[in-house]
């Protein structure tokens, strides 16, 4: 017995394997056959228009010119340094995240590899390449200290704590960053920053109020029971852009007079919105979850001599979320989506920076740049997400029966 | 104290009735309050709805079955935006539909281009918010097309420019109240073979391709009532107006504006792609007996899926794609950025011009609420007929 024997052969790609592939997935019938060639030439012409479009007809120096309003909006130039550490931070934590729950795989390359192009691309001089640079070198350094401490469970499991609170700081300190010290006003926020900060605002709010809603809606005490489904149901009837527009005509009008909460501008209203909104789905997602665990999980806990409290945080909470996983994340990318609507408010997040630039003189006929590139960004940041979903669910083993 | 125990020890709070009996009262009592608060606010706001029987002011130039025009009371201009968002809701989710369990069966075909395409339209479509397409198509494809007056036609047939879409389009004419009712007749007829050759295949057990008949017996029937009627129905057929004074139009056949066109389109486009992905669902989650004894009894490929995958897989995909076409019809609204006259573009207009926003915001609240409930109602009926067909 050698060793090769012991290994799987290895399939060597030759002319005979390669037709053998090609007829039995392609040209298996002459249906089959047909549909390959009509499919090919679809492909081809589509493929052929684009490629033709991205590289020889368009002109991108609208992106280019406008690489500070896509990106950040009217954030003003002389507070630009408070973004940087968080971006930092936010690169830092990321990094570690993925080196100590989710090492490199294959099949995450070309994501990388399109999101550090990209970057590159837009900040390819200066000192902007310089503090990017950096950015790209901290996450690098954090990726292989994950990496380092997943080796050992001890200093894994105290790894895993700190990366998780350090999440968790994330958004109160980027807020504070943001606007301690006579900051920038949420007004000025803009671009794929207003659409991030929006984004992370509603899903930090909407997890916040969405699990007790859940909670709620689940109670034996009808009051809340009911006031918690009317709110749910409400809400889920009736479309996200008609509640950010309650919160434009609305709103303000039912503000109390108080302080700073009298006149909360338009940026915070969507920010409510947002949060609001995202509960009552978040809610219904950890219904499913909560409904999903046996009740013997409940009385277990009781006959232990828990109490009511207890039994929630303790057995059914941590259960019942770790089931609807995926379910919050899809969640999740739809909230991501949804930030576009506030330019519905005329606010200048990344689309409504993108109709902005396409307004100006010079740039005139340009909207197949502008929104192509808006898209790109939305969807790159939507599939990393599904697919560090899938990585969760597979090493959660949720899903698997 | 509200309990009377013998222990003294013991407070109210230690009865687990009275402790949540307790939680209910204060909960009802601070939900009070911010409903008084609400109301003591909303008193300085005009709440009634009368503002509704005034005269709008503006006109819509793409209305659908309600007629409107600038001196019509603002509850027609509102009905007239309903209007335009059931045709738009009804029109996308047909399309939807189709396209989603095309693409659907076609993410799980044995030929590996297909399969790819229909993965690569899922990946980007799915992922990719709804307005920035619904923008992109509007402002990048529809408003780029040539300039009305640059006549793009297809043999004088179907025009196609900046304005629009011009369709030929059938125009009733003369008789076509006693044809459409012999058009029921001859339904009724179909039927009655229908089900004469569904005894005839159970009798001998020969195929009896009842539909095939029933289908033919119809459109005979249907034509040979056309002819007698005296051909109610003419093709009418759009051509360039070119006026001394002022703009070109379409004049005749159906005029689709590039606004209801973005909107169908990415509509269509979006909420296919995750229709395409419940599809493939339901498929998958089908045991894979169904399709190796459906092979074993030698059916074709595409008698496969139409009798027996599709029909089996449409039971568990039913909820979920309700759940789409909610949201599709919850969508729509987004219509408002492009300016497609559809209700919520209309309420925006009269709160700009009237006020009376939270009045309004009831009424648009309640559309998509009745919206919905006739969505889901259609489709529960569906879920029901579909179940019962399962088991019979």
């Amino acid at each position: 017995m050698t060793t090769q024997s012991l290994t799987r052969p290895v399939a060597r790609l030759t002319f005979a394997r390669a037709g053998r592939w090609v007829r039995k997935n392609l040209f298996s019938s002459w249906l089959n056959s047909l549909l390959t060639v009509v499919t090919f030439a679809v492909i081809a012409w589509v493929g052929f228009s684009v490629i033709r479009f991205v590289l020889v007809s368009a002109d991108w120096t609208v992106v280019e010119a406008n690489r500070r309003l896509l990106f950040i909006g009217r954030f003003p130039k002389a507070e630009e340094w408070r973004i940087w550490p968080a971006l930092w931070a936010v690169m830092a934590v990321g990094g570690a995240a993925y080196g100590r729950w989710a090492p490199f795989a294959r099949r995450d390359l070309p994501v990388i590899a399109l999101g550090l192009l990209f970057v590159f691309a837009f900040f390819a001089e200066g000192t902007a390449a310089l503090l990017v640079g950096v950015g790209v070198l901290l996450a690098a350094a954090a990726y292989l200290g994950g990496r380092f401490v997943a080796r050992d469970e001890r200093r894994a499991a105290v790894a895993s704590r700190l990366i998780l609170i350090a999440g968790a700081l994330l958004l109160p300190v980027t807020v504070v960053l943001f606007t301690v010290a006579s900051g920038v006003r949420t007004t000025l926020w803009g671009g794929l920053l207003l659409n991030i900060m929006l984004a992370s605002i509603g899903i930090a709010g909407g997890f916040a109020l969405g699990v007790p809603l859940a909670l709620a809606r689940a109670s034996t005490m009808p009051v809340i029971r009911v006031t918690a489904t009317t709110y749910i149901e409400l809400v889920r009837a009736g479309p996200l852009i008609a509640w950010l527009f309650l919160a434009r005509f609305v709103l303000p009008d039912f503000l109390p007079p108080i302080g700073p909460i009298a006149d909360l501008h338009i940026v915070a209203r969507a920010m409510l919105v947002l949060a609001g909104f995202t509960a009552a789905y978040v809610a219904e997602v950890v219904r499913g979850g909560l409904q999903s665990l046996p009740h013997g999980q409940e009385e277990a806990a009781q006959a232990l001599g828990l109490s009511g409290f207890q039994t929630t945080w303790l057995i059914v909470l941590p259960q019942a979320l770790r089931a609807v996983i995926p379910a919050l994340v899809s969640q999740f990318i739809s909230l991501w989506k949804d930030t576009t609507l506030v330019f519905g408010l005329s606010l200048l997040e990344l689309l409504g920076a993108s109709e902005a630039a396409i307004a100006q003189q010079r740039f005139i006929g340009r909207q197949a740049e502008v929104l192509l590139f808006a898209g790109f960004v939305f969807w790159l940041v939507s599939l990393t997400m599904s697919r560090l979903s899938q990585r969760i669910e597979r090493s959660l083993g949720v899903g698997e029966r | 104290m509200a309990a009377a125990t013998s222990t003294p020890r013991l407070r109210f709070w230690h009865n687990r009735r009275q402790r949540r009996l307790a939680i209910q009262a204060a909960f009802l009592a601070a939900l009070l309050l911010l409903i008084l608060y609400s109301i003591s606010r909303a008193t300085r706001l005009s709440l009634g709805f009368d503002f509704l029987n005034g005269p709008a002011g503006f006109a819509i130039s793409n209305h659908w079955l309600v007629e409107v025009d600038a001196g019509d009371p603002r509850w027609r201009v509102y009905l007239a935006g309903v209007a335009n968002t059931v045709r738009l809701v009804i029109a996308g989710i047909i399309l939807a539909t189709l396209l989603g369990v095309v693409m659907g069966v076609a993410r799980l075909s044995g030929n590996w281009l297909v399969s790819r395409v229909a993965l690569v339209y899922v990946e980007i479509f799915r992922n990719t918010p709804l307005l920035v397409q619904i923008v992109f198509w509007y402002t990048a494809v529809l408003l780029k097309l040539p300039r009305i007056d640059a006549e793009r036609d297809f043999n004088g047939v179907v025009y196609l420019s900046n304005r629009g879409l011009a369709l030929p389009w059938p125009e009733p004419e003369g008789a076509i109240l006693p044809w459409l009712v012999l058009c029921v007749a001859a339904a009724a007829a179909a039927y009655y073979v229908r089900r004469r050759r569904i005894l005839l295949d159970e009798r001998t057990g020969r195929s009896g391709a009842a539909n095939r008949w029933a289908l033919a017996t119809f459109l005979a029937l249907a034509a040979v009532a056309f002819a007698v009627t005296g051909l109610p129905v003419i093709v009418d057929s759009p051509t360039l107006f070119r006026p001394d004074v002022g703009a070109i139009e379409y004049r005749g056949g159906m005029v689709v504006t590039p606004e209801f066109m973005a909107m169908l389109l990415a509509l269509v486009v979006y909420t296919g792609a995750f229709i395409t992905e419940i599809v493939r669902g339901s498929i998958q989650a089908l045991a894979r007996g169904q399709t190796e004894a459906a092979m074993a009894l030698g059916m074709t490929g595409y008698q496969r899926m139409t009798l027996i995958i599709l029909p089996q897989a449409l039971r568990t995909m039913i909820p979920a794609v309700t759940n789409q076409f909610l949201n599709l019809s919850k969508n729509s609204s987004l219509a408002v950025v492009i300016g497609y006259s559809e209700l919520f573009f209309i309420s925006g207009v009269v709160i700009n011009n009237a006020g009376h926003a939270v009045p309004m915001f009831i009424i648009i609240i309640s559309t998509y609420v009745t919206l919905s409930l006739l969505i889901s109602a259609a489709m529960n009926w569906l879920n029901r007929r579909v179940q019962l067909v399962g088991r019979s």
